[in-house]
């Protein structure tokens, strides 16, 4: 399911948000090696200050497994202000029915040891269903996206090819990064949706999934944020393959503990 | 779904060029609703831009009551990336304070309020609103979507260029690909044939006219190539 958090409801879901930089640091940093700047394993850039709009995929417990971020063009965006080589320094396109997607990513660490039947590419399906979605129903008729070649042959293999690519494709860390201009119809989004047999409505409503983050966060009383700190810093600093999956181990068995455990103190 | 989008150019409406109140209420029959209005800062010089069609004595209530500090459809939809269904307000705390006098005047139950981001951090909205049931109001809202925004865009040029200062801060800037696609324009080419010359979807050709007229803060495509004639930046076809 899909969350939109915006300026207007990010106060109700701190810890989504906070759960959301942390695999953004993840991904951008650790995974593509772009030079962005991560505090307390947390990526968070001077557009997050700027009000944007996120996308959030979350699985059935109501955890992180992808995000975006959607900029209006005509104000102050990535392309105009950080991604000037994609663009060879000319001026970028601006227009109130064209957003702008970056940070857009898939927690295929956590989709694949779920194990849950939704596979990384129903969640990558789910999440560009809700960005075409979201942009309709706003009035917007196209969208340029940041991604790296990785995720523009996610993009094409669903079913979801952009019209086009604006700019050049350019060294970004570990990886490339190119834009790609998709047009937002209806059209899209029934590919997308048939593609990976998407049905009903993939949005859940900011007051659902508020009421059921705070039960899951009372019944499963949480590690102590220390705990849950070290858990985090032993994942982010693996080193290797078997590093990071024992570090995911630790984790699960950590956590899976004191969700059980009944609380003695009270 | 239609999706068409009218566009009433401030510059012909009738009498002055600045007659914004005259052009809501011409945009107001166009689209559907009961009234409009928009709003803007002017972060260079300080100044707050507001024109609305509501009726005088609402006008008068808002202002004595200072009720601009409060309404939501202002100050929380600023802060929006997308278009705000007035709906998602009632949660706002201050959402009673002013829809429980707008309803003792009278005014529409349903609205929606767009916001525009400018360059400098600057915000424009455009709000319409209508009374009409809540499954009516939610057609009508998806249909009249990408007009408000085209119209909101061009409203926030026009009046942020009013003031000198940010007219010449806002100097257009054409990317080559924009610049390139006017000049086969005005060669007499269509998008079609445009596309061609350049190897581009006719698609791509329409996403960047879109992005030059905005930039050049027109409304039509000719409109669009006779500006950039104008400023030098394409030489006549």
């Amino acid at each position: 399911m899909i969350l939109v958090i915006d300026a207007l409801n990010r106060h109700r879901f701190g810890s989504i948000l906070d759960d959301m930089f942390k695999l953004r640091a993840r991904v951008f940093r650790d995974r593509m090696g772009w030079d962005v700047k991560v505090r307390n394993g947390r990526e968070i850039d001077l557009f997050d200050d700027l009000d944007p709009a996120y996308l959030v995929a979350l699985d059935d417990d109501y955890n992180v497994v992808g995000c975006n971020r959607m900029l209006q063009t005509t104000g102050p965006h990535m392309l105009s202000d950080v991604f000037q080589d994609i663009l060879c320094g000319e001026p970028p396109l601006r227009s109130a029915t064209i957003w702008e997607n970056t940070r857009f990513c898939i927690d295929t660490d956590r989709i694949k040891r779920k194990n849950d039947g939704r596979s990384v590419s129903y969640t990558a399906c789910e999440l560009m269903a809700g960005i075409a979605e979201y942009a309709y129903e706003s009035g917007i008729s196209d969208v340029i996206s940041v991604v790296d070649p990785a995720m523009d042959r996610i993009l094409k293999r669903s079913d979801n090819a952009p019209c086009d690519y604006i700019g050049e494709t350019v060294q970004m860390g570990k990886t490339k990064a190119l834009a790609a201009l998709s047009d937002i119809t209806e059209e899209r989004i029934n590919r997308i949706r048939t593609f990976a047999g998407i049905t009903g409505d993939i949005f859940v409503d900011e007051d659902t999934a508020a009421l059921a983050i705070a039960n899951r966060d009372k019944a499963a009383p949480h590690m102590s944020p220390d705990l849950r700190e070290y858990c985090d810093q032993q994942i982010l600093e693996a080193r290797t393959e078997s590093e990071k999956a024992a570090a995911l181990a630790l984790q699960r068995t950590l956590s899976s503990a004191f969700s059980t455990e009944p609380n003695c103190d009270a | 779904m239609t999706r068409h989008t009218n566009l009433i150019d401030i510059a012909r409406t009738p009498g002055a060029q600045t007659d914004y109140v005259a052009h809501l209420h011409k945009l107001c029959d166009t689209l559907g609703v009961e009234h409009a209005t928009y709003f803007s800062a002017n972060p260079v010089s300080g100044t707050m831009h507001g024109f609305t069609t509501y009726p005088d004595d609402w006008k008068e209530h808002y202002v004595r009551e200072g009720l601009q500090d409060y309404d939501p459809t202002l100050r929380s939809a600023a802060r929006s990336v997308a278009p705000v269904d007035w709906k998602r307000l009632e949660k706002d705390d201050n959402y009673g304070r002013v829809f429980r006098d707008a309803q003792d005047f009278g005014l529409p139950n349903q609205g929606v309020t767009v916001p525009i981001r400018g360059m400098f951090g600057e915000i424009g909205l455009l709000c319409a609103c209508a009374t009409m049931q809540a499954s009516e109001w939610t057609k009508l809202r998806r249909e009249i979507t990408g007009n408000l925004l085209s119209n909101a865009v061009h409203l926030h040029d026009t009046v942020m260029n009013s003031d000198p200062l940010l007219k010449a801060l806002r100097q257009p800037n054409l990317s080559r690909r924009e610049t390139e696609i006017l000049q086969w324009v005005a060669a007499g080419k269509s998008q079609q044939d445009v596309g061609d010359i350049l190897s581009i979807s006719p698609r791509t050709v329409e996403v960047h006219l879109r992005s030059a007229r905005e930039k050049l803060c027109t409304i039509s495509t000719p409109q669009a190539v006779g500006r950039a004639v104008s400023l030098g930046f394409i030489q006549p076809g």
